[in-house]
């Protein structure tokens, strides 16, 4: 434990990255009380596009509607798209690939089959199609986002398995007659609790900015839902014009993604030395 | 080595023939049809002309049927026609890949030029403010979404300094393909810089190096040969792996530089419900994926001669 | 010979003959312009007669030539390749003589054949889209060609190779029937030889000849010296930016790349403060109406009482004066300020919320209802305006939840399956009054048009006496009567006539206010002076 501390004090991006992550995360638990407005009923129109000031710090957008609240709020709908997608992108790589690795057979070659289609078909069109099947709105935002970046956790899982598989401790707990599904979730799983952490942790920051991209496409989360990319996105024709309705919007996912990013790679140097696969897709 | 690459692209068939029945159902589940997009909404219409198109078009048809007749048309090497333009899917395609290509290309080496060796420089100052400082600078490139950082760019660059022009293919020279491929770029930057410096870290702790430091060859010279080449070959895995992502985002950045490339035309046929067209945009996008990483593992023979092909 | 038409005549042979460019310098010939094609998605195909998008015709356009073209000043269509037209006294005949120095852009000369031909192709579409079948079945015998019942049209007939007589099947207005942007003339010799290339490589008649196409990105016109107006264009060459992108055109105005562009809300108070920007905008009330419609099947909205109120209850001045940024003209009924059958008289709802709550409560909705309204992005007539109405309709206890959808979606749900309780669109609103009003007429199907199902048999029967009414004073005024019980009705939410901007470098001349469709610029009259960075650009 006490090993752990002195890492995390030598690492500057680790550090970093967790306090920013940790503002972001109180941000999203205590926005009704920090938001001096409500993000969508406190909308009036005659003060629409106020510039930053008294009583609107930073400003309000084209509705009236108070940013800074807006960006408090988003804070929610944005932890959620990443929480939520990388929880389910995470669950079916692990599952794929634990089970991939453990029973081999005709049951690894359909999961790295299917793994390799994913890997090759581009994360963003994929969501592009589910979304427009699904229509834009924040669950399906989820599932879009969900179903289609879990690649990379299960061939990291798989590998591990296969690795730990002949370490002779799993072959030690196989001689003593431990079932399968025990050791799989005994000694494998925690194995691989480092890289999962770092894949996922980068993996939220991705799944921000994927919604901000669907969001430009016009395939977001449904207004009047306070998401960054949906913020951002519909205020980028007045980038020059009123600046402060895109500019607060594009730092919170800024900072955000910068220090789930800083987060992540910290995370990677001191719990996964030996992995080199990037989270990223 | 040849055969090792034909029995590879012989291997992309099941993979294409599953993408192609994960992408046709899709696209034929999704609401709306191209018909109705081929009438401008907002003016009265004729629904029965509305009808005649779906039948000529083959929309009347179950959905099995639509997809064996898709699959024998693609045997035959036939993409299909465009519903709604009067062009074959495959010269319409074909028109729009260089495009694409030079602009991930041109993104990639910026990527590659910028991204590893700041990588690198992190790796060997691993834990120092230069190394945070560095990944910050690299990271933050990943941090902005790209619609937005190409705005920014197209501002200061084309309006404030007139330096470049703001949009457009031009004649297909550089000056229109430097703001389309920094904004696609960037991020990839960030990308391969973190993944050189994770890997030249791994490398640096393997035990051979550990020994070259022992028999007291200089850190300069480990540096260039055994790390280079180790390195070398776990940023090309994934920067093979990371292309399918570049291409991905050529979608937001052709359609915000107005550039003529597979991603803009496949958004638009999305959008257009124009079925064939986006099928054919996806295959091909699938493909140069493969090839690309076809690509990278031929490469792998150069860069480290210990690998041999059977 | 009635007088009207003897008038047209005349005003023709004016306009083929003397530039009806702003006064002042000289138009200068020679120079490029740089122009771009806004709209959603790329541009389809050239060839007019097989599309009914816009972002096609405005290019198209350019390159084609109909019998009718709309003239911006007068507001109203003209007589283009003819140089004159007599109708007979029955109201169905007309004989057009057409100028004898048209060539298409491959040299051949023009004749009556080509019309003829022309109208049959569109008439008999082999399964393609050919919207123009709306229009040229005006003509008598068109309708029985296209089923195959006569082997011509026997509305057409060739008198010799510049004169045409064409006979209608009712007395409807020939240049409305006639004039769309989906009947050009085309050569025969080059649609048969290309086939569907046709649309990649047209050949017409306009002012400027097809160059080349970078799919997804432009299209290059070059001057036609042959074409028949002497000594038009002036331009030697016409760039389409397809550039559906709001913010990037707009950066590449700023940058002055593009000589002209389109102006949406969210740019005009930006372009409206540019002391130097703001010089050189045109501006129009467009022939758009933005409109929320109600389906009658949803229980509250079958009420009357509860439409109006929803009229009452929304402050559509605020919501486009902060939202809009005065970029729309208040909607008073469904026809337009700049329809010939707008009635200056009539007033708008107008925001009024306490007669919005009496109206809710006679209906029995004191407590309100909850109704899902779907839309676009669109700025103007999409999801923001409905998230604007949000607080408007709290006020009598409406919950109005928007709900984002693609164009494709919607254009399902509204026209095809009619499934929706409110959406919020465009609907074309001219320029014939008459064509415009018929969407509502309850012989009009849902998925023809008439997406909230209205029906009234009073509002039929004023669009019927129209219909067969030849004078056009008396006509106008059973349109406008027939708008007012519409409006009454409120099977709709008044919301907006769009206001078109369109913003051009200072030297760029002749483009114009073109109320039918802003970027319907015709570029026969359009030049630039020697201060354009491309003036001496071939």
């Amino acid at each position: 434990m006490k090993n752990l501390i002195r890492k995390i004090k030598g690492r500057t991006n680790l550090m970093i990255g967790g306090i920013i992550a940790a503002i972001v995360v109180v941000m999203a638990v205590f926005a009704p009380f920090l938001a001096p407005y409500h993000p969508v009923n406190d909308a009036n129109l005659m003060f629409s596009e106020e510039p930053p000031g008294d009583p609107f710090w930073m400003g309000t957008d084209q509705q009236g509607r108070d940013i800074l609240s807006r960006v408090i709020y988003g804070a929610r709908i944005s932890l959620a798209v990443g929480l939520i997608c990388q929880i389910l992108n995470t669950s079916i790589g692990v599952i794929l690939g634990l089970t991939a690795g453990f029973f081999g057979k005709w049951w690894d070659d359909l999961v790295m089959g299917l793994t390799n289609i994913m890997l090759s078909i581009p994360p963003l069109i994929f969501a592009l199609a589910i979304m427009a099947i699904l229509g834009p709105g924040l669950v399906n935002v989820f599932l879009a986002l969900g179903l289609t970046n879990w690649s990379f956790s299960c061939r990291i899982t798989r590998s591990q398995v296969l690795f730990t598989r002949g370490l002779d401790y799993v072959k030690a707990a196989k001689a003593l007659g431990y079932g399968r599904i025990r050791i799989m979730f005994t000694q494998i799983l925690p194995n691989i609790v480092g890289p999962i952490l770092v894949v996922a942790t980068l993996g939220v920051a991705d799944a921000i900015l994927l919604e901000a991209a669907l969001s430009f496409l016009g395939l977001g989360t449904q207004p009047p839902t306070p998401s960054w990319g949906g913020m951002l996105s519909s205020a980028r024709e007045q980038l020059f014009t009123a600046p402060w309705i895109s500019i607060f919007p594009g730092l919170a996912i800024f900072i955000t993604v910068l220090g789930l990013n800083l987060f992540g790679d910290g995370l990677r140097d001191i719990l996964d030395p030996h992995t080199t696969r990037s989270g990223k897709a | 080595m040849f055969a090792y690459a034909v029995r590879r692209i012989l291997q992309f068939i099941p993979t294409i023939l599953a993408i192609s029945l994960i992408m046709f159902m899709l696209l034929n589940v999704l609401p709306g049809n191209a018909a109705m997009m081929a009438m401008d909404s907002r003016k009265a219409k004729d629904p029965e002309m509305i009808e005649q198109l779906k039948k000529r078009w083959g929309l009347d048809k179950p959905l099995y049927v639509r997809y064996l007749l898709y699959l024998k048309d693609l045997a035959h090497g036939d993409l299909g026609r465009s519903f709604i333009r009067g062009d074959e899917v495959g010269a319409l395609v074909a028109a729009r890949i260089w495009p694409t290509l030079k602009l991930a290309f041109t993104a990639m080496a910026i990527a590659v030029i910028l991204g590893i060796p700041l990588g690198f420089f992190s790796a060997l100052k691993q834990g120092t403010w230069l190394d945070t400082a560095s990944m910050v600078g690299a990271v933050s490139g990943v941090s902005v979404p790209q619609f937005w950082l190409g705005l920014l760019l197209m501002y200061f660059f084309a309006v404030q300094f007139r330096l470049l022009p703001p949009s457009g293919y031009g004649d297909g020279d550089i000056a229109h393909l430097i703001l389309p491929s920094v904004t696609l770029g960037v991020g990839y930057t960030a990308l391969l810089a973190r993944t050189t410096r994770a890997a030249v870290i791994e490398v640096l702790n393997t035990d051979y190096i550990r020994t070259a430091r022992a028999k007291g060859l200089s850190e300069l010279l480990i540096n260039r040969k055994h790390v280079l080449r180790n390195t070398l070959i776990l940023v090309m895995t994934t920067a093979g792996l990371q292309f399918g992502f570049l291409i991905g985002q050529t979608v937001i950045v052709e359609k915000l530089f107005s550039w003529p490339g597979l991603g803009s035309l496949l958004v638009d046929s999305i959008f257009m419900r124009d079925i064939p067209v986006t099928q054919g945009c996806i295959l091909v996008i699938i493909s140069v994926f493969l090839l690309v990483n076809l690509a990278v593992d031929l490469l792998y023979a150069f860069v480290d001669p210990r690998i041999e092909y059977s | 010979m009635r007088k009207w038409m003897v008038w047209m005549v005349v005003c023709t042979a004016f306009l083929a003959f003397s530039p009806s460019v702003s006064i002042g310098a000289e138009p200068r010939s020679g120079g490029a312009l740089n122009f771009m094609a806004p709209y959603g998605g790329d541009v389809m195909t050239l060839d007019s007669q097989r599309t009914n998008r816009v972002q096609d015709y405005l290019i198209a356009m350019n390159i084609h030539r109909a019998l009718f073209k709309w003239d911006a000043e007068k507001n109203r269509p003209v007589l283009d390749l003819a140089e004159s037209m007599e109708a007979a006294d029955d109201g169905v005949t007309y004989t057009f003589t057409f100028y004898d120095n048209i060539k298409f852009h491959n040299g051949r000369p023009f004749t009556v054949d080509d019309v003829i031909w022309s109208y049959e192709r569109i008439m008999r579409p082999e399964g393609e889209i050919s919207p123009g079948m709306r229009w040229i079945g005006n003509i008598k015998g068109a309708d029985a060609f296209g089923k195959g019942e006569a082997d011509s049209i026997e509305g057409l007939r060739k008198i010799d190779d510049l004169t045409l007589r064409i006979t209608l099947k009712d007395p409807v207005n020939i240049a409305y029937a006639l004039y769309d942007s989906s009947l050009p003339i085309l050569p025969k010799e080059e649609v048969e030889k290309m086939g569907r290339e046709f649309g990649n490589h047209p050949v017409g008649l306009g002012p400027f000849k097809f160059d080349s196409w970078t799919k997804g990105s432009e299209v290059v016109l070059v001057k036609n010296p042959d074409y028949f107006e002497k000594g038009r264009p002036y331009l030697d060459k016409v760039v389409y930016r397809i550039m559906p992108e709001g913010a990037a055109r707009d950066l590449a105005f700023r940058a002055k790349d593009l000589d002209a562009t389109i102006v949406g809300s969210t740019q005009y108070p930006g372009y409206k403060n540019d002391p130097e920007i703001s010089k050189n905008m045109i501006e129009v009330a467009e022939m758009f109406t933005r409109l929320m419609g109600f389906h009658p099947d949803y229980e509250p909205f079958s009420n009357k009482k509860v439409r109006q109120a929803i009229n009452y209850a929304i402050n559509d001045k605020l919501i486009i004066e902060k939202l809009l940024k005065e970029k729309a003209f208040n909607a008073v009924g469904f026809l337009p300020t700049t329809s010939p059958a707008f009635d200056e008289t009539a007033e708008p709802y107008g925001y009024d919320p306490e007669k919005a709550k009496q109206l809710m409560k006679e209906a029995g909705y004191e407590d309100g209802f909850e109704f899902e309204a779907i839309g676009t992005t669109n700025e103007a007539w999409g999801t923001p305006v409905l998230e604007a109405l949000i607080p408007f309709l709290r006020e009598i206890n409406v919950t109005i939840k928007p709900v984002q959808v693609e164009g494709a979606l919607l254009g399902e749900r509204v026209d095809e399956k009619n499934d929706f309780q409110a959406f919020i669109w465009s609907y074309e609103s001219g320029p014939d009054p008459l064509a415009a009003l018929k969407r509502w007429h309850s012989g009009t199907p849902a998925n023809a048009g008439n997406s909230v199902v209205y029906s009234n048999p009073e509002y039929d029967k004023l669009l019927d006496q129209a219909a067969r009414t030849r004078d056009e004073a008396e006509k106008m005024e059973l349109l406008k009567k027939a708008d007012r019980i519409f409006q009454d009705d409120a099977p709709i939410w008044f919301f907006n006539y769009n206001k078109a901007i369109m913003a051009h470098q200072p030297w760029v001349h002749g483009l114009q206010p073109v109320a039918v469709e802003m970027m319907y610029q015709d570029m026969t009259n359009v030049w630039v002076d020697e201060t354009s960075p491309r003036a001496k650009k071939k």
